[in-house]
């Protein structure tokens, strides 16, 4: 039912320890986020499209479809940041209106072009993760990074439950259209309420359910779980040093280029 | 100003409009208003985090006080936690043939009471970046407070004052969860304008904006919230009342 959930137990680079998954990705954000570079964010959207499409197996259609998810957001949000609304023309492009100009200058076309990388960049970090890496291993991670225990087993509980729910509003849904029940926004709208409290009916009768389940077996407010090792690689760690130092080098190049008086890079 | 310079000029706009639209045509989702990951600076994704953490921090100390009197407690939030995310993640019906999605922010807030659901929510919007591409890690701190934390909060007082005042009851949780949902999107585009100040004009003019660009997308999606949200809540108090009485929703009202 959810895609990207089939997706990382399929993905060739499941098996990879998860933690080093984690570390890649939330690093290499922080980085391209704290620095702006566009070098770096360039060098980080290839490295995560090459990991997920070769390595992880993920065909470029699909990675293609979801780079393209937070398009709008991305075009609305950049055109709010480009185009001011003035008395004045700016530098870099004005179209009157009126009296007034919406203008930009090319300050804020390098800023705005920055960002949609940036941006880019992070979210293919952040599918690198989602792709590869199943949420099961994520909250394992999670667990070793001291978390409170209650929460770690609140999200794990919520998360088998997504599954059940999300079956549950499926059939309801299917059934729904199969009687015409979405034929116009009315109805449409009608079948909605009803699904919504349905699902809420079955999503309790089912908890109670469960906990007897659970109960009668013993629970004692904790949920323990073998989890499978998977010790982290040499050559994986070291890969994934020499791609951060790369990417921090990348990061702080602008940097040492304005100290040498050598000008503003790119 | 001749006429020529005119007919320019009205083509520019035409074709400005055109392209507008077309954005709007093309996007394959106008979704609820998630910051992508990577939009806000390092500065802001923190401030916005440690902003959140008292009341994360309340609604998980109240969460564990309520676990350790009542086991169950813990099942019957995973699945309420659940319960928004399905309800988040499925289509809604809407006006113009494009596909959006609940938030799901004020149904919550009037179910669950804003305390529980700021915990709710961090762990909601966690998945729905992870398994949905909704949001992001980094901006996780931005969306939590717009959505798990300011909307509700406003969705539920609202909610109880209404009820204390004796407004309808349709009226009332359509204007909770409408206007909830409308304040989620006016604080993220406060949140956008301070990290993306206006060169002329600074943040006001640059919130203006943003509340500009986001409103064709977000007021219908607000309009549409409020009535499924009373279509739901109906639908719930008259086949579900020993349901609701587990959540402890009737002792909230009355």
């Amino acid at each position: 039912m959810l895609e990207i959930d089939k997706l990382c137990y399929t993905s060739k680079l499941r098996y990879v320890n998860a933690g080093e998954k984690c570390f890649f990705s939330l690093a290499s954000v922080i980085l391209c986020i704290v620095s702006r570079s566009v070098p770096a964010a360039l060098l980080l959207l290839i490295a995560s499209t090459y990991l997920t499409v070769r390595r992880g197996g993920i065909s470029v259609k699909r990675w293609l479809r979801y780079m393209t998810l937070p398009l709008t957001f991305l075009l609305l949000g950049t055109g709010a940041i480009l185009v001011n609304i003035s008395r004045t023309p700016l530098d870099a492009f004005a179209l009157p209106v009126g009296s007034l100009y919406l203008t930009g200058s090319r300050a804020g076309v390098l800023q705005a072009a920055q960002l949609i990388l940036t941006a880019l960049s992070s979210v293919s970090a952040l599918f690198f993760l989602s792709f590869n890496t199943p949420m099961t291993d994520i909250l394992g991670v999670l667990k070793a990074c001291r978390l409170p225990r209650l929460l770690i087993e609140l999200m794990m509980l919520t998360y088998r439950f997504i599954f059940l729910l999300l079956e549950n509003a499926s059939a309801m849904l299917l059934s729904q259209d199969a009687r015409l029940g979405n034929r116009d926004l009315r109805t449409a709208f009608r079948s909605r309420g009803m699904l919504a409290s349905m699902l809420f009916i079955r999503a309790m009768r089912q908890a109670g359910s469960l906990y007897d389940a659970m109960e009668a077996r013993c629970y004692d407010g904790q949920i323990r779980v073998l989890e499978e090792q998977r010790p982290p690689r040499g050559r994986e760690i070291l890969s994934i040093a020499v791609f951060e130092a790369v990417l921090l080098l990348l990061a702080l190049l602008p940097f040492a280029a304005g100290a040498a008086g050598a000008g503003a890079w790119l | 100003m001749t006429n020529k310079s005119m007919a320019h000029r009205e083509k520019l706009l035409v074709a400005l409009a055109g392209v507008f639209a077309l954005s709007l045509a093309a996007a394959p989702e106008a979704n609820a208003m998630h910051i992508m990951e990577g939009y806000l600076p390092g500065g802001f994704c923190i401030a916005w985090g440690v902003l959140c953490l008292p009341f994360v921090l309340a609604g998980f100390f109240s969460i564990r006080r309520t676990v350790q009197e009542n086991r169950k407690a813990l099942i019957l939030l995973a699945m309420s936690g659940a319960f928004i995310f399905v309800i988040s993640s499925l289509k809604i019906p809407s006006v113009t043939g494009s596909c959006s999605h609940m938030t799901g922010t004020g149904l919550g807030a009037i179910l669950f009471g804003p305390s529980c659901v700021s915990i709710l929510g961090v762990i909601v919007l966690l998945f729905q970046a992870i398994l949905l591409a909704h949001g992001g890690l980094t901006t996780l701190g931005a969306n939590t407070f717009s959505m798990a934390i300011a909307g509700p909060f406003l969705a539920w007082g609202l909610y109880a004052l209404l009820s204390r005042l004796r407004v309808n009851r349709r009226v009332s949780i359509f204007l909770a969860a409408a206007l909830g949902d409308l304040f989620t999107y006016c604080v993220t585009s406060l949140q956008l304008a301070l990290a993306y100040p206006s060169q002329q004009g600074g943040v006001a003019a640059s919130a203006l904006k943003f509340l500009g660009v986001f409103a064709p997308t977000q007021v219908p999606l607000a309009v549409i919230e409020g009535i499924l949200t009373v279509v739901i809540v109906i639908a719930l108090e008259s086949y579900a009342q020993p349901e609701l009485k587990l959540i402890g929703y009737y002792r909230e009202v009355k």
